[in-house]
């Protein structure tokens, strides 16, 4: 067993259907514990990526570990070291936040479910709202229970996809809060159109375009200034 | 800007099948009309398949006829085979376009559909000439037409649901699962309708058996019409090909 | 306790590079199933979204066929049509009931939430499938006795009539099975509610005409009784195994 196996690793990840490539030959390992930012302009592919990732759609070639598990051969095992926060909260309306929660925690086999789900309600401070439904949540409260959601399994990885879209500055204020809160060594890949946003959160970058990586880099190796001028002409490079 | 040779992984078309479709289309057009020939000119009028005796169905008396309507029956049963079989590729095709995900077996699929749909038409309209005009009826639930009509029906929902999708990925995906659920669906309706006594119509298609002449006649139409339908698959297959061949050239300069 | 940590450290040293945290447990299948079962039925008995408006559904169908019947003559006849227009009702009803249960799902991106657990795609399919057998087997249980006070003065059903449960059991299992792999499907197109009708009417119809075989010769009872009845359940019980061994083998490649 090597030492440490990198928390995501891509070779040559290729998700194509006929000519169009949404994603082409990507290859890119990140460390454990890293917070790694997607940007790119509309079609770049991120969030196919993303989804790759989190084995919701599988890549035409190449491979795809987390954590040391193959994503395309075992899913399931790849699936009980992710959680994914998108800007879709992926709850039931009509089923209360713990009830959702606790949905969620048994589907995963969490041994103590009620524990579990009560302790995350604490975490993003919605304890007091549990036998609320969802629907009658503002959008930054069913974004925090949806963080809640994404880490019922306790997973090494988590992945964002747009998090930000539809929250006031507040609610996304809150919701930075709350991610640091959560981060501890936990490894996180987030898409987004937030430069600023994502740039300071970030430890590593990656900007695609055309489904293709055009930099990867860390970001304490990174001239900011440089990266803003080549992210401007990514994305000005427009919609593939 | 992609180097000659390396990216342009285009659609490709215009393989062996596509030199043989035009050859396929001649022999296809002069088998059916030598077997059409045969049918008006050598093989002697039976009733294979028409009332014994006279009964009623629907309002009309119906007696022995031997008109020469009859001869529909030997355009009828082979296109219906040929829909059949183009069914039987679109299901393999779309089994392999799940197996594989690759956009090819998507078009393949597509194709034979579109094939089977034509063919299933036509199926329907000798059909809808044969109860006419051999029984009298415009429509009787008779196994075989109730089969073909609920085909037809899946068909066209096929290709609705074609258009109702965008993404092109799930679009391949969720019509190639409805075109393995239609060819299941075929036989087991025909078995229903078949094994399930009606108490309603009379069963009017006794099982006579074809006379040597009148099968050597349907087989000649019948691999006539395959081959007719190989070269359509093939025409519209190329016409398809080199359309994507064009928006992916298209893509690759506007790069 | 101390078994749970034995267990513990068996699982990591047979599989050392697991990523599944501490606090989980390799989730039962049959426990999966339960739970989203569960979720549905929760879901429904809260809203009674589902329920309230297929029973209505139900009701103005049959007012329809009220209508459409009145002028006809009460007598034996009616018992060869009635097995029929039972089974328009409880497709029609079905049909209302499958598009408004994917609806749930596609609503906030739950159905992804649920894909991204370590959760068989069968799984997902045999408790859709099995909450939508549910709630048509409640809707019947309404609005077949509503159909029999509406009806029965037309003419008296053979004794065998009870037997009807069974082909309306064998018809209600395939609609469940089948009508949750297209309604999975038609949830994310355009124009949904058209779309799984264009695609159930059809793919059902063999199911159809076996139930409505074996509920008329239940309803007339006599020599069709004898001839049919048997035939039909038997073909009927043939399609359910088909159609929801092949829906639950392709369910995998329309959810993902």
């Amino acid at each position: 067993m090597s030492a440490a196996p990198a928390a995501i690793r891509c070779e040559g990840v290729t998700k194509a259907f006929g000519t169009r490539k949404a994603v082409d030959d990507l290859s890119l390992e990140l460390p454990r514990g890293a917070f790694l930012s997607v940007f790119g302009p509309n079609g770049a592919g991120k969030t196919t990526l993303l989804r790759m990732i989190a084995t919701l759609t599988r890549p035409s070639a190449g491979r795809i570990e987390v954590e040391g598990v193959d994503a395309k051969e075992e899913p399931d095992r790849a699936r009980e070291a992710i959680g994914l926060i998108s800007h879709n909260p992926m709850l039931y309306p009509d089923l209360t936040a713990e009830e959702n929660l606790l949905l969620y925690a048994r589907l995963y086999g969490v041994r103590d479910p009620g524990a579990r789900v009560i302790e995350l309600l604490d975490a993003v401070g919605l304890k007091h709202r549990r036998l609320d439904r969802v629907r009658t949540f503002s959008r930054g409260m069913t974004q925090r229970v949806s963080i809640a959601r994404a880490l019922v399994n306790d997973p090494a990885v988590v992945l964002l996809d747009e998090p930000y879209s539809g929250l006031d500055p507040h609610a996304i204020e809150v919701f930075d809060d709350l991610i640091a809160s959560v981060r501890q060594d936990r490894t996180f890949v987030m898409v987004s159109h937030d430069l600023e946003k994502g740039l300071r959160l970030a430890d590593h970058v990656l900007v695609m375009a055309r489904g293709r990586a055009v930099a990867f880099d860390p970001k304490d190796e990174l001239d900011e200034d440089e990266f803003r001028a080549l992210y401007r002409s990514t994305v000005g490079m427009g919609v593939a | 800007m992609a180097p000659e040779g390396k990216s342009p992984r285009l659609p490709e078309a215009g393989q062996w099948p596509d030199r043989v479709a035009p050859a396929a289309l001649v022999a296809g057009i002069v088998l059916t009309t030598v077997g059409f020939l045969m049918a008006f000119l050598w093989v002697p009028p039976v009733g294979g398949a028409s009332v014994g005796g006279a009964e009623l169905i629907g309002d009309a008396m119906v007696s022995q006829k031997l008109l020469l309507s009859q001869k529909i029956f030997y355009f009828h049963m082979p296109v219906a085979i040929t829909s059949f079989i183009a069914l039987v590729f679109g299901a393999w095709y779309s089994l392999r376009f799940l197996r594989t995900r690759e956009a090819r077996y998507d078009t393949c699929a597509r194709i034979a559909l579109e094939i089977t749909l034509l063919f299933i038409a036509l199926t329907m309209i000798t059909g809808e000439m044969w109860t006419r005009f051999e029984w009298g009826v415009w429509w009787s639930w008779e196994p075989r037409l109730t089969t073909y009509l609920v085909l037809m029906l899946v068909v066209i929902a096929y290709f609705v649901l074609r258009g109702s999708v965008d993404e092109p990925e799930r679009r391949a995906a969720f019509s190639a699962v409805v075109a393995i659920i239609a060819f299941i669906d075929a036989p087991i309706c025909f078995m229903v309708t078949r094994l399930i006594p009606s108490s309603i119509h009379p069963v009017v298609l006794r099982e006579g058996g074809m006379s040597p002449e009148m099968g050597l006649c349907v087989a000649v139409v019948a691999a006539g019409m395959l081959c007719v339908a190989f070269a359509l698959y093939r025409a519209r297959f190329r016409q398809v090909r080199l359309a994507q061949r064009v928006e992916a050239l298209k893509e690759e300069l506007g790069d | 306790m101390a078994e749970r940590e034995k267990q513990e450290r068996a699982r990591r040293s047979d599989a050392p590079a697991s990523p599944r945290s501490e606090l989980c447990a390799r989730p039962s299948a049959l426990e999966q199933y339960r739970v989203l079962l569960m979720k549905d039925l929760r879901q429904e008995l809260r809203t009674k979204e589902m329920l309230v408006s297929m029973g209505i559904y139900a009701l103005l169908v049959i007012v329809v066929f009220g209508v459409a019947l009145s002028f006809a003559r009460p007598g034996a006849d009616f018992l060869e049509v009635s097995g029929g227009l039972l089974w328009a009702l409880v497709v029609f009803t079905s049909l209302l009931g499958l598009n408004r249960s994917f609806s749930h799902e596609t609503e906030n991106g739950c159905l992804e939430g649920l894909l991204l657990a370590p959760l068989d795609r069968g799984v997902v399919f045999l408790a859709k499938a099995t909450s939508n057998l549910a709630f048509l087997a409640i809707v019947e249980v309404i609005a077949v006795p509503l159909y029999w006070v509406f009806f029965s003065s037309f003419a008296a059903p053979a004794a065998s009539a009870p037997l009807i449960v069974v082909p309306l059991l064998l018809g209600s299992v395939g609609i469940a099975g089948i009508g949750t792999l297209l309604s999975t499907i038609t949830a994310s197109t355009r124009g949904k509610d058209v779309m799984l009708a264009l695609l159930f009417v059809p793919v059902v119809f063999p199911l159809l005409y076996a139930c409505v075989s074996a509920t008329t010769a239940a309803l007339a009872g006599g020599v069709l009784m004898e001839e049919a009845f048997a035939t039909s359940l038997a073909l009927a019980a043939g399609y359910d195994v088909v159609m929801l061994l092949a829906s639950w083998v392709l369910y995998d490649f329309v959810v993902s």
